[in-house]
């Protein structure tokens, strides 16, 4: 008779959606019932999934010990307080990583950022990180990317929940990020077994992990459709406070960020802004003196070059002579869509 | 029994004399052969000499008739030869004189003995003025002969009209040479709104500088290109002549000769359509009928990637070499390449008021298609936007005719430096003299990075071109900074 952490750790492996192993192991009973429906075929499963629910707990203990993978369950005392709390809690976790004892906030935003989008969420990842609490986000492309890049500069450890396996970085390109946000004593979680591909189903389970585990979620660019406004959703009903960056109004990737403000997040401004009002919902940061981040020029939102010129000048020739002073300066530059942004 | 007479045949867009000699021989009847490389429709001429010379009148000689086309070693195409091929024979056969052999003929005949036009009456036309004799040529033939003034050229319509052409008894004047610079239907009066754009358009026309245009659909990017020949100054007679030759050996006339010509194939354009070839004897492409003018890449990374990389040779040399069994020939490619493109595959990435609906994979994959050595041949690269509506119901802009005013001053500067800028290489780039300022204003943008090492040549090149617009020997901070502009994000969009 095996025990139940030995059938969690064989059930993980087979990588169900976890509201599909929830729903089974609260019907069916203990997960050795789930696991001998497995293989007895009661089961809609991938043949790979049957394969891996066969291998004994001992050796897939064995093979993320040589990983550095660990396996926590939610009776672990390493499995974090906020998540064991949640009605939809994980039944377990991958991770990488020291334990996770730390306050967490979550930065959450489109994939598809502008260059303004990307500096103002590494701007608060930063001020967040040296405020001493943690950044949580999903190591995705665009925003997500930003605010882990940002929180790099700072002392606190951050977190990344991904949509793959834990031994996975998707996309590709933040392999290197990945790894130095270990290396700065981070911490990576994945309900996904080691090995597994970043499948879209996956994705929406691990927003409930980012916004679960965080204090407060800021939303820094999001349009109307894209995963960044359901994550805000789930962290509604989860009680978490949200906090959106607003924008033009019109401008598509600002339109999510204004819905938000509309229907009762917070609105934030600066860097120094936020660390103010998250003051207010979570306490004072750990962090013995916040420091105030570095002055740098406001970022603007890019700007058609001919829109810029007609502040500049009447005459354009002029006008295109003083845009190229300030590029070659570096107080602007011109972007790959070709629009003016600081520099 | 035997008389010769003068043709061409076009080697690329260069035409060779070719000699049509005709022997008539002893007994056998009416037997015809031709030697010296003749392709089947050449072959086939004696078919049509014989219909044609018995609808007109004469006889055909009850012997053994012998063509050659000498050169031997050259080969030779087409139905061209039909007429020379006629008169000869005529003269060979002693029904009209040898004198009406001393011309330059080329023409298909017709059964009824009328003539139907030919490649290469302009060449022709060449061949003839060298050679100081009369030239026959057919209706569409002789009106792109036209432009050779020191040509004797006749436009005949038929065998006998010829035959009495060649003998001076009867002049057919040729028509008109094609007149000059009609008004063009783009120009940039037209244009409202876009200042940099137009900026960068002056400037690209005044040092020959390739031009990329990426910005939203609807956004006026290929009206944009269509003005960029309006702003080139007018070709001078040589180079007329040299477009000419080429269009003539495409099978081509222009319609006015000294207009910079445009080209601008559809990107699902062949690579043999766009850089020549073709079976048996090589044609030139669209990049050759654009020589000395504009060629118009419009949704550059829509066009097949081998076409793109097949650009970069004749972009690097100005003449393209098509290497086929048999021949290799070399056709002009000196252009001026101007392409647009949207920033991403929905063409609405970094819109401000629409959202982008290409995942960033599909961006960078669109994006990547342009990367790449191609990249760095366009000097110019802007963003375009849509216009504001304000802007389209404000006065019309500066009249092309200025800005081409100001475009020949600075060629005339680059042509007394001897070379274009757009050609200038680094150890040149290194003699540009700029001001202390200037120099500074590059070094300090290097340092920041907003320019790497391969930007550099770039910048001073463009410096180069703005410097010469304003007639200015040394180069100035505000031309610098001008082309830190124009040359856009470069460095960022590759890769």
């Amino acid at each position: 008779m095996s025990s139940t952490a030995d059938d969690l750790i064989r059930l993980a492996h087979v990588g169900m959606h976890p509201d599909r192993l929830r729903g089974l192991v609260t019907k069916a009973g203990p997960p050795g019932r789930v696991l001998r429906q497995i293989e007895r075929g009661y089961l809609k499963l991938p043949d790979e999934a049957r394969q891996a629910a066969r291998v004994p707990a001992g050796e897939r203990r064995e093979s993320l010990r040589r990983a550095g993978i660990e396996f926590l369950l939610r009776s672990d005392q390493g499995f974090p307080e906020r998540l064991r709390n949640l009605p939809d809690s994980p039944l377990f976790l991958f991770q990488r990583g020291p334990d996770f004892t730390g306050t967490a906030v979550a930065i959450v935003g489109t994939r598809t950022c502008t260059t303004y989008g990307r500096r103002l969420a590494e701007r608060y990842g930063a001020a967040i990180s040296n405020a001493g609490w943690s950044v949580v986000s999903g190591l995705a492309k665009g925003i997500d990317g930003a605010a882990h890049q940002g929180s790099l500069r700072g002392p606190a450890p951050g977190i990344a929940v991904l949509g793959s396996g834990v031994d996975v970085w998707y996309p590709r390109q933040h392999c290197k990020l990945g790894e130095s946000l270990l290396e700065a004593g981070g911490t990576v979680w994945s309900e996904a077994p080691p090995g597994a591909r970043p499948l879209g189903w996956r994705f929406p389970p691990r927003n409930r992990i980012i916004s679960g585990i965080a204090h407060a979620v800021i939303v820094v660019e999001a349009g109307v459709k894209g995963g960044a406004l359901v994550t805000a959703r789930i962290a509604l009903e989860q009680g978490r406070d949200i906090f959106a960056t607003p924008g033009d109004v019109g401008r598509y990737s600002s339109l999510g960020c204004n819905l938000l403000i509309r229907d009762g997040a917070f609105p934030v401004l600066d860097a120094d802004d936020l660390l103010e009002c998250l003051q207010l919902v979570i306490g004072t940061p750990p962090a013995s003196s916040v420091e105030k981040s570095t002055p740098e020029p406001a970022p603007d939102t890019g700007v058609p070059v001919d829109r810029f010129l007609a502040k500049l000048d009447d005459d354009p020739v002029v006008g295109i002579a003083e845009l190229g002073r300030l590029v070659a300066l570096g107080e602007v530059k011109i972007d790959a869509d070709g629009l003016v942004v600081a520099g | 029994m035997f008389a010769s007479t003068n043709s061409v045949a076009l080697v690329g867009v260069e035409a060779r004399a070719v000699s049509v000699e005709v022997h008539v021989g002893g007994g056998e009847k009416g037997r015809l052969n031709v030697v010296g490389l003749p392709d089947t429709a050449v072959r086939e001429a004696k078919d049509r000499v014989m219909a044609a010379m018995a609808v007109s009148g004469y006889r055909f000689p009850a012997r053994s008739v012998t063509v050659n086309l000498a050169p031997a070693d050259l080969p030779k195409s087409g139905s061209a030869y039909d007429l020379p091929i006629a008169l000869a024979l005529l003269a060979a056969a002693g029904e009209i004189p040898i004198g009406a052999c001393n011309v330059v003929a080329l023409g298909e005949l017709a059964l009824d003995g009328s003539l139907r036009s030919a490649r290469g009456g302009l060449g022709a036309a060449i061949v003839a003025a060298e050679m100081g004799v009369p030239c026959l040529l057919p209706a569409e033939a002789a009106a792109e002969a036209s432009i050779v003034t020191s040509a004797d050229v006749q436009m005949v319509g038929s065998l006998p009209a010829a035959i009495s052409a060649a003998l001076g008894e009867s002049v057919f004047p040729g028509p008109a040479p094609p007149g000059y610079r009609p008004p063009d239907p783009h120009d940039l009066a037209e244009v409202r709104g876009q200042p940099l754009a137009k900026r960068a358009l002056e400037v690209a026309a005044a040092g020959g500088h390739h031009m990329l245009l990426s910005g939203p659909p609807g956004s006026g990017k290929t009206m944009l290109a269509r003005c960029l020949p309006g702003v080139l100054p007018d070709l001078d007679y040589e180079t007329a002549l040299e477009v000419a030759q080429v269009w003539s050996s495409a099978g081509k006339a222009r319609s006015c000769l000294t207009v910079p010509p445009m080209r601008s194939p559809h990107h699902t354009a062949t690579t043999a359509a766009v850089i020549g070839g073709g079976s048996g004897v090589p044609v030139p492409g669209e990049i050759s009928m654009a020589h000395r003018g504009v060629l118009f890449l419009d949704e550059l990374g829509e066009f097949r990637p081998q076409l793109l990389d097949a650009l970069r040779q004749p972009l690097e040399e100005g003449e393209v070499t098509i290497a086929r069994k048999g021949v290799t020939v070399t056709f002009p490619a000196a252009i001026q390449l101007v392409a647009a493109t949207n920033p991403c595959p929905c063409g609405f990435h970094g819109h401000f008021r629409k959202g982008c609906e290409c995942s960033e994979r599909m961006i960078q994959r669109y994006r990547r298609r342009l990367s790449g050595p191609l990249m760095d041949r366009f000097d110019i690269r802007i963003r375009v936007e849509r216009v504001d509506p304000d802007a389209l119901i404000g006065p019309p802009g500066e009249p092309s005719r200025e800005v081409a005013s100001r475009v020949a001053g600075a060629w005339e500067v680059q042509r007394s430096r001897g070379r274009r800028n757009r050609d200038l290489g680094r150890s040149e780039l290194d003699e540009v003299e700029f001001t202390s300022g200037a120099q500074r204003m590059i070094e300090g943008a290097l340092r920041h990075g907003s320019m790497t090492g391969r930007g550099f040549d770039r910048v001073r090149r463009l410096a180069r071109t703005v410097a010469d617009l304003a007639g200015a020997e040394v180069v100035q901070e505000s031309h610098v900074s001008q082309a830190l502009v124009l040359r856009g994000h470069h460095e960022q969009y590759r890769g």
